[in-house]
């Protein structure tokens, strides 16, 4: 019995001292990290890869949550809900930049923090094996002479898709039908199955069907060729006036709520850098068809904000934006 | 060949892979018991901590959460009227009023044996036909996907017991619930009044618990005073004799829980409902009417759902392409484990899918053991006091749902769902089919606009899809039977033929 007393008190002691010393220091207990997309994803799979390093550096655990829905948006208010202490962090991808112009909420990244940019995902261009098309070149062309006709797999409204769509469509017209889906995933079996007739698709989700054979790689979107994908033309060829929005990609960030103390948003901005940087980290990067970008501080915000301005405008330019990128404070880019 | 069999008996043959399967099994029946706590839930909580292991060990793992985890939702569905998960909201019309009876160890020991042909069938089928299983399922176009769930919908008219008006206002109720949140193609908001939370939609996890749970706590309320039933609990094993008589049945609905596992848009939640729906109409004479204890509605929805874990891994094996959330988390695994999980996947990896046929196979042997004991100890639950009881399922129901979001919104539509079941439940409607309305309303306004989209937003031309394609042609067949078969229609020629 007086054993148990005595351990109990020892153990009581023992937490108080850790509690106390570690008073002054951040971090002194599990943050949390909210994922903004669900399970198995692209955004999921990029953090969950990342964050074992970032502990190492941080010296503490990092519990990840999954809150998927409204295209992150309620990931992201949760964040903003929670004070800003630096034990909430944000592990988001690009959607956010686009919430104010497609009217899903009032806020972007510039109402957090960033504390990294991590990289940005390549894009490509792919149709089934057996497609009529050989590039996008000769799509373009069909198009012209069959507008509404060709199918496009999308993922809704701001999706990567449908942002790709009208970024040719302010220097080119495409005139399509397109089918939404759930995201790469379904998109890519709706192709196999010719049941759509091209999607534009993260590298990502792309890159091991082209190669084997059972995709077509019309185009990849950027002004030059990729090692990934010796045969595929850049969209350049086809397109050469799209150049003034190359490069462009969905990317992955960690932000915390803005009002975060300085030093605290240090701390962290150190340990997710080391984190980035980790080799094993980086491998997965490129493995996976993204460009690692490790950015912190003005750097991190004005990729974010170049980002955003071209974006939302090309968007406003094909006339996608549901809101006016001058309405909402976007400058042009 | 040589390499299959060596690939096959992997986690056979090593001792930590076997325990890990075992660990892996046991955990998953007793996570799936819980309503709300998933399998998808506990596999991408493991896979976070997997990340240093072995890709074997934890592939193995995730293998046994799987099996396990789809059958214990079956557990909790016949011991309290409560599915532990989507996939067992079939077994819990049959199952529970077994456990009324006093038969909840006999419920439990046959739908373990027939989870474990089910699962064994499922996996059969895997490793046979997997390459033309998913060819197949790649013909599905979005058409034929709203044509399903249009079929889906038409079951109510199985799962509506007494009233049929009641069971279409109560899927009506689970469409439009279905259909709140951001919508897919325009992201413009529907049903959400200005509210932040309402963006993602109501999951129908949710709605589940809500209308299953705590409906059936406060239902319970009015027999406070009524004696538990004691339980028999002498003969759980099932008899040879009965496991043959069903095995006819048991082949037929793992038939259909593999196509239904294998389409990569539809899972072992549809399948279930689908079985059952089959063995309603095939049995002409069952052990009692349906819905009062019938053996065949609690053989038809456990065969199905385990099955469809195996015909989930087809497409995930042979293309890439995830089958269902779980096995799209495994995909994730698979990613952040260095391997690229799509064609090149048999090439680069060769032992993957030999090694998960074998641990599938092995998962099910350890659900035989496992499922068939402990049920003694289980089945006592209906024989606590309802003053425990009650509470004990207001807590599960609460957790289940906080874990879905880490969230408390989640909490309180989970809590108002439980008082609007429980008022329906007083007005004798059925809760079955507001989860089909849930599940399949979503589903049938996705694919209709994407089959609508395809052919140019032209309804002549999507009406003639529907005919002029084989496979659609053969659903659409399907979709006008079943429909005229709730129709007074049957009646009358049925007379006319007696006649």
């Amino acid at each position: 019995m007086i054993k148990k007393v005595l351990a109990t008190l020892a153990l009581s002691v023992g937490t108080l001292a850790v509690a106390s010393s570690a008073f002054a220091d951040y971090p002194e207990r599990n943050i949390q990290g909210i994922i903004q997309w669900g399970a198995g994803g692209a955004t999921d799979n990029v953090a969950r890869s990342l964050t074992p390093h970032v502990e190492e550096a941080l010296g503490t655990s990092i519990i990840l949550n999954n809150r998927p829905g409204g295209t992150g948006v309620i990931g992201m208010n949760s964040v903003m809900q929670q004070p800003a202490n630096g034990y909430t962090v944000l592990y988001g991808a690009e959607n956010p930049q686009l919430y104010p112009i497609m009217g899903l909420a009032d806020f972007d990244y510039s109402a957090m923090t960033p504390i990294n940019v991590i990289g940005q995902g390549l894009v490509v261009i792919a149709a089934p094996a057996d497609s009529q098309f050989d590039n996008f070149k000769e799509l373009l062309n069909y198009a012209h002479k069959n507008p509404g006709k060709l199918r496009m797999g999308g993922t809704g409204a701001g999706g990567l898709p449908s942002t790709v769509l009208a970024m040719v469509n302010s220097v080119d017209s495409l005139d399509v039908r397109n089918v939404t889906f759930g995201g790469d995933g379904p998109g890519i079996t709706a192709m196999l199955g010719n049941h759509i007739d091209f999607m534009p698709l993260s590298l990502a989700a792309a890159q091991d069907q082209i190669p084997a054979g059972r995709l077509k790689g019309l185009a990849v979107f950027s002004k030059e060729k990729i090692e990934e994908l010796p045969n595929t033309p850049p969209i350049t060829q086809a397109l050469p006036r799209i150049e003034s929005y190359l490069p462009w990609g969905p990317f992955w960030a960690v932000a915390v709520r803005e009002g975060t103390p300085d030093a605290i948003v240090k701390t962290l901005s150190k340990a997710y850098e080391k984190g980035v940087a980790n080799e094993q980290f980086q491998t997965f990067l490129t493995e996976n068809g993204a460009k690692p970008l490790n950015l912190q501080g003005e750097k991190a915000e004005e990729f974010l904000n170049r980002w955003q301005s071209v974006t939302a405008w090309a968007l406003q330019k094909a006339d996608a934006a549901k809101i006016s990128p001058q309405d909402v404070g976007i400058p042009k880019p | 060949m040589a390499d299959s069999v060596s690939y096959f008996l992997m986690a056979w043959l090593d001792p930590s892979l076997l325990m890990l399967t075992a660990i892996g099994t046991l955990a998953g029946i007793y996570v799936g018991a819980i309503p709300g706590l998933s399998v998808t839930m506990a596999t991408s909580i493991l896979i976070s901590f997997t990340f240093s292991w072995d890709v074997n060990d934890a592939l193995a793992l995730i293998v046994g959460i799987y099996t396990g985890g789809v059958y214990g939702g079956s557990r909790t569905a016949i011991l309290l009227n409560i599915p532990g998960a989507p996939s067992s909201v079939a077994t819990s019309f049959d199952g529970y009023p077994l456990a009324q009876k006093g038969e909840a160890g006999q419920a439990i020991g046959l739908s373990t044996v027939m989870s474990v042909i089910g699962g064994l069938i499922g996996v059969g089928v895997l490793a046979s036909v997997a390459p033309f299983l998913s060819d197949m399922a790649l013909k599905f176009a979005p058409r034929d996907y709203f044509l399903i769930a249009a079929l889906g919908l038409l079951l109510v008219g199985s799962l509506a017991a007494e009233s049929l008006s009641r069971g279409i206002f109560a899927a009506a109720m689970g469409a439009v619930i279905g259909l709140v949140g951001l919508d897919q193609v325009t992201a413009d908001p529907r049903f959400t009044m200005g509210s932040m939370q309402l963006m993602g939609g109501i999951h129908y996890v949710v709605v589940m618990i809500g209308m299953f749970g705590v409906a059936e706590a406060f239902f319970q309320l009015h027999q406070l005073n009524a004696k538990p039933l004691r339980q028999k609990v002498d003969k759980i094993v099932p008899s040879l004799h009965l496991v043959l008589k069903f095995l006819p049945l048991s082949i037929r609905t793992s038939v259909i829980g593999v196509i239904v596992g294998a389409l990569p848009g539809t899972g072992g939640d549809i399948a279930s409902l689908f079985a059952y729906d089959h063995a309603k109409r095939s049995v002409k004479h069952p052990s009692r009417p349906f819905g009062k204890g019938a053996y065949e509605g609690l053989v038809a929805p456990e065969t199905a759902n385990n099955a469809a874990v195996g015909g989930a891994y087809v497409p995930m094996l042979t293309l890439g392409m995830p089958g269902d959330a779980v096995t799209a988390i495994i995909i994730g695994a698979l990613v952040v484990h260095g391997l690229n999980p799509g064609p090149m996947l048999m090439i680069q990896a060769p032992h993957i899918f030999w090694f998960t046929v074998g641990n599938l196979v092995l998962a099910n042997l350890f659900l035989l053991i496992f499922g068939l004991t402990g049920i003694k100890v289980f089945a006592k639950v209906v024989e606590l006091p309802k003053a425990i009881l009650i509470p004990l399922i207001m807590v599960l129901c609460v957790v289940g749902s906080y874990s879905l979001n880490s969230s408390m919104t989640e909490v309180y539509w989970m809590l108002g769902f439980g008082l609007l079941g429980y008022f329906m439940k007083i007005f004798r409607f059925q809760m079955g089919p507001v989860i089909l309305g849930v599940i399949l309303g979503p589903l049938m306004d996705k694919t209709y606009r994407q089959a609508m989209s395809s052919v140019g937003n032209d309804t002549g031309s999507f009406l003639l899809s529907l005919v002029t394609n084989p496979l659609s042609l053969v659903l659409t067949t399907a979709v006008v039977l079943l429909l005229l078969s709730n129709t007074p229609l049957k009646r009358l020629l049925q007379r006319r033929r007696q006649a």
